[in-house]
């Protein structure tokens, strides 16, 4: 067979959302790699112009559809920064609490999505039973299961209901084991082994060098976490170890997200504890009405003029379940952001792609991208 | 590190041990678990938001699987309570789709016509904010969440329609925000203000009074004022803040601010 | 005439069809007498009714797929249409069957009509073949275990006929590695066949069975066994050797341009080929209908005892399919053939000298005594 070139996607199950993998083949081997993205572009970041500074976060939750409270989380910490609002204390560690738990979601979904690639059909649906729970967590606070809308400027939208840390704990106990029950039917399987060992390897200058962040990154060896490196929230006062595997391949990534969910259970321990005992605010005081909902927002913009807004940039980095996503908020007064800017860790993981695809067989590639954790959400945004 | 450590360790313990045992191993204990009940809930004959249902559910094996009680909170279809609406609009201004028009609803007198929201759920994102915005508690979010129709305009609930889920008493989001203790007030600009009376005929919740202001003691050489002037005094504890006053006001002298 | 056999039941209905025929026009009543009549008749019977039980079984095949696979992966499976789902997969076929069954405008026409409908044939002729009870055939067909095994191979041409002509570069690559799977797995399967051959001294499937009366031969050729399920595996195409169709990287290998009725051949004749292993291996290695005879005569004796047990052999093997399937992620080519070639052939061969030391050492204390050469 003589070399041509096939299109993997857009609508392919390799893709997991709506991009094209352009590969060059001889035979099984694979010559080159193209990806293409842009096909779920929906203009997010223009349209936030558009919107009071609470209303962008309808628009954040369907960036990233496994993660959108960590989206939540970034865009409202950066907008809070450009408005000059600090979040109350309790309503930071509910969205501290938040992130994990989207963490552990958005993992086992990649989990369940990255091993049906490998022809592997009852993990997904465990991993999906597992990931209903913590949608079940987050319906009982925040009223969606997936585009939540919990997040607001100056703090979050309402307090957790009564018995909640107890459900949680509950459902905690309960993803404990399953990490056991992941492992064996991955780790513990020859073929799985032989299927992911060496495969897809970036390793950690490249990965500088490119960009990729997150769990491949850290599947190389580098301890780089935001959550350490550069603390949000109230991720200082929590205890936690970053998770790190050193072979820099599919099975490395495999391990460092596992490890992660383990480390997400044992923060969400801590904050749930700290939950318990501190009661308080979860919204801030002296929110300035021009925020838009959920307090009345105001019809006319012209009709604001009037007031002396407070001008100003924001800039925040969190680490998303994806890897380090960042988003720059500007404030130039008035009642709608008149920049927004998102970093989305997705895109540069994908755009690496040569590099990390070349060279390998065809049949590598859905667990090589199942290993990239590809969300098309974010990356066209 | 104890991270390091940590993967590297499962990686051995977890493989090159006995080819292909421990997942078969795991797939058959799955299967002995799930052989008398699974923990999928069937759907349409089991529902997580019926009450009776409720209880059966367990995070736990060989029960239908989930957490329960956790429906109250849930964002569904709105609910409208007609008769307690004001027709402040304030859900319409609120809504980040642009999915709610106030439309004419029957009960108000010919002069002010009584508005309600008629919600297009083909754009709705189930935000809620617009229940969050609403000062009177009228619209609410319920827990339905089935409304699938062959035809498009049937996506558009007429107040009438979501009056009619308000009736089938279903479980109500109960979270109501408080509204902030220093909320911004609406102030007026007295020097502009011509008396013309519109902020306070277009208020819904009828918190704008027009009183007599004083005539000034006009300065030397200028004509005292012919007319009766007026100039609205809000009472801010009724007020909702919806600003129909401001959009009217044809001089722009009504402006947020907080009272000094 | 006890009508104990499946034949004899053919055979009744025939000849009774005949008789009513030659009643109502007597004209015919003597030529429709000829035996060679109603052997051809009954023929066709035996043929419509194992056509029938066949596809029955297989659809019921498939319910049991997803039912196990359900429990597996703690769901339940079909369950709506019937009695636990029991006639949702006929439901399916016939949304199959009523689908607009299209063709891409640069496919090969003869290939890609041809195709399906001769891998459809080919995987039903083996039923033929394969005995499930005793008095199957009438013994005219010594070769019948080669010939189930020639049927059976007819696939990957088929395959990669149906592949190349529907002109999709997925379809094309899912047929090479269709052909380069299941000619490498030819060879083990044939390999360990003939271990089974040295103990039975047979070809035919109904000696084979026959000779099992004393012992069952997965004991003595446990190896055997393996390497021909994992052979087997490889050439029904499943989990954890169903590349060929890789759904996540070749989206559905080579009946990815397939639709309507000729998709649903594919997929019937998959099944097919799934049923038709289990067969061969209940046959060769479980005792076939046999049941071992400290067994109470109660259970093998009623009526149809023969066909019952093997089904429920058939089931319980490919319930271990299922198993698999369940557990197992899939391989990659080369490691694949890497597999076929390096391990299975080596392996085959071992159990190929531990059927002749058999053999020659005729009695284990365990599994008792084979009988002499030709049975």
């Amino acid at each position: 067979m003589s070399e041509m070139w096939i299109n993997m996607g857009p609508q392919h199950p390799m893709t997991h959302g709506l991009w094209n993998l352009r590969v060059r083949i001889d035979g099984e081997r694979i010559l080159d790699v193209d990806p293409e993205m842009g096909y779920l572009h929906r203009g997010i970041e223009k349209i936030s112009e558009d919107r009071h500074y609470n209303e962008v976060i309808t628009l954040m939750d369907r960036t990233c559809y496994v993660a959108g409270i960590a989206w939540e989380h970034l865009y409202v910490q950066a907008a809070e920064k450009a408005l000059g609002i600090a979040p109350t204390e309790r309503s930071d560690w509910i969205r501290m609490m938040s992130e994990e738990f989207q963490r552990l979601a958005s993992h086992i979904m990649w989990y369940a999505a990255f091993v049906q690639d490998l022809g592997l059909m009852s993990p997904f649906l465990y991993g999906m039973r597992d990931r209903d729970l913590i949608l079940d967590l987050f319906q009982s606070y925040t009223g969606g299961r997936l585009t939540y809308e919990y997040m607001r400027v100056g703090g979050v939208r309402n307090d957790v209901p009564e018995g909640f840390t107890h459900r949680a704990r509950e459902v905690l106990d309960w993803l404990e084991p399953r990490f056991v029950e992941y492992d064996r039917l991955c780790m513990g399987s020859d073929i799985f082994r032989r299927r992911c060992d060496d495969l897809g390897v970036l390793k950690a200058n490249d990965c500088v060098r490119l960009g990729v962040t997150g769990p491949m990154l850290r599947s190389a060896g580098s301890k780089r976490d935001l959550r350490k490196d550069r603390p949000y929230s109230r991720y200082s006062q929590v205890e936690f170890d970053v998770a790190t595997a050193d072979s820099a391949d599919v099975t490395g990534r495999y391990l460092v997200r596992m490890e992660e969910m383990r480390q997400s259970v044992r923060i969400l321990r801590q904050v749930l504890d700290w939950l318990d005992s501190h009661p308080g605010p979860v919204l801030a005081d002296h929110l300035p009405r021009w925020l838009g909902a959920p307090y009345a927002p105001i019809g006319r913009e012209a009709y604001l003029l009037k007031r002396n807004y407070p001008k100003g940039v924001g800039l925040s980095a969190i680490e998303e379940p994806h890897g380090e996503a960042c988003a720059y908020v500007v404030n130039e007064g008035g009642e709608h952001p008149y920049r927004v800017k998102f970093r989305s860790p997705v895109f540069a993981n994908l755009s690496a792609a040569h590099h990390y695809l070349v060279g390998y067989h065809v049949a590598d590639i859905p667990p090589i991208m199942g290993s990239v954790d590809v969300c098309v959400g974010e990356v066209d945004r | 590190m104890a991270a390091e450590v940590d993967t590297k360790k499962r990686a051995q313990g977890e493989g090159d041990q006995g080819l292909i045992v421990k997942p078969m191993y795991t797939a058959a204990r799955q299967f002995m678990k799930s052989l008398v009940r699974p923990s999928t809930i069937v759907y349409p004959f089991e529902r997580l938001e019926d009450p009776k249902f409720r209880g059966e559910v367990r995070v736990a094996s060989g029960k239908p699987i989930g957490v329960g009680e956790v429906w109250d909170n849930y964002r569904g279809v709105h609910a409208l309570n007609i008769n307690t609406c004001i027709s402040c609009n304030l859900c319409a201004f609120s809504c980040p789709d642009l999915c709610i028009d106030m439309v004419t609803v029957p009960g108000g007198d010919p002069k002010h016509p009584k508005k309600c929201p008629e919600i297009d759920y083909g754009k709705c994102s189930y935000c809620g904010f617009c229940s969050d915005a609403c000062p009177e508690g009228c619209l609410t979010m319920t827990t339905r969440y089935e409304l699938s129709v062959t035809k498009r305009s049937d996506m558009v609930y007429s107040p009438q329609k979501m009056f009619d889920q308000f009736q089938r008493k279903l479980p109500m989001n109960p979270i109501r925000l408080a509204r902030p203790a220093n909320e911004d007030a609406i102030l007026l600009d007295a020097p502009l203000c011509i008396g013309c009376n519109a902020c306070s005929r277009d208020c819904p919740t009828n918190c704008i009074t027009m009183l007599d202001i004083p005539k000034g003691t006009p300065k030397p050489g200028e004509k005292p004022a012919k007319r009766i002037w007026k100039e609205p005094v809000i009472n801010d504890s009724d007020c909702v803040r919806c600003g129909t006053c401001i959009s009217v006001c044809p001089k722009e002298c009504l402006f947020w601010g907080t009272h000094t | 005439m006890a009508l104990t056999t499946l034949w004899d039941v053919a055979y009744f209905l025939a000849s009774a069809l005949l008789t009513l025929v030659g009643r109502v026009i007597p004209p015919l009543a003597a030529p429709l007498s000829n035996g060679d009549v109603i052997w051809g008749l009954s023929a066709l019977v035996f043929g419509a009714i194992l056509l029938a039980a066949s596809m029955i079984n297989t659809i019921m095949l498939i319910w049991f797929e997803r039912k196990m696979l359900g429990r597996f992966m703690d769901r339940r499976g079909a369950m709506h249409v019937g009695y636990a789902g029991l006639l949702q997969n006929f439901a399916d076929g016939l949304k199959l069957f009523r689908k607009n069954t299209f063709k891409p405008r640069e496919a090969d026409e003869l290939g890609f009509y041809a195709g399906p409908i001769a891998y459809m044939v080919t995987s039903l002729l083996m039923f033929g073949v394969l005995p499930i009870s005793t008095g199957w055939s009438d013994g005219s067909l010594p070769l019948s275990m080669l010939l189930a095994l020639v049927i059976f191979s007819f696939a990957p041409l088929f395959i990669f006929i149906s592949a190349w002509s529907s002109n999709n570069k997925y379809s094309l690559m899912g047929g090479m590695r269709s052909a380069a799977q299941m000619i490498a797995y030819e060879v083990p399967i044939l390999l360990a066949v003939v271990a089974v051959v040295l103990v039975s001294g047979s070809f035919d499937l109904n000696t084979i069975v026959a000779e099992q009366q004393n012992y069952w031969f997965w004991g003595p050729l446990v190896l055997a066994m393996v390497v021909f399920a994992i052979g087997m595996l490889a050439e029904m195409e499943r989990i954890p050797f169903d590349l060929p169709e890789a759904e996540a990287e070749l989206v559905e290998g080579w009946n990815t341009e397939y639709g309507g009725m000729l998709f649903a051949f594919f997929m019937l004749a998959d099944y097919l080929r799934a049923l038709a292993g289990s067969f061969l291996i209940v046959l060769l290695f479980l005792g076939g209908w046999t049941l071992p005879t400290y067994v109470p005569s109660a259970l093998t004796t009623f009526p149809l005892a023969g066909i019952f047990w093997f089904l429920v052999k058939t089931y319980a093997v490919f319930g271990v399919f299922v198993w698999i399937r369940a557990a197992l992620p899939r391989v990659r080519t080369d490691q694949l053939l890497r597999i076929g070639w390096m391990r299975m052939i080596p392996l085959s061969l071992a159990a190929v000298v531990l059927a002749a030391a058999l053999v020659l050492v005729k009695c284990l204390p365990v599994f008792g005594c084979i009988p002499s050469m030709g049975g």
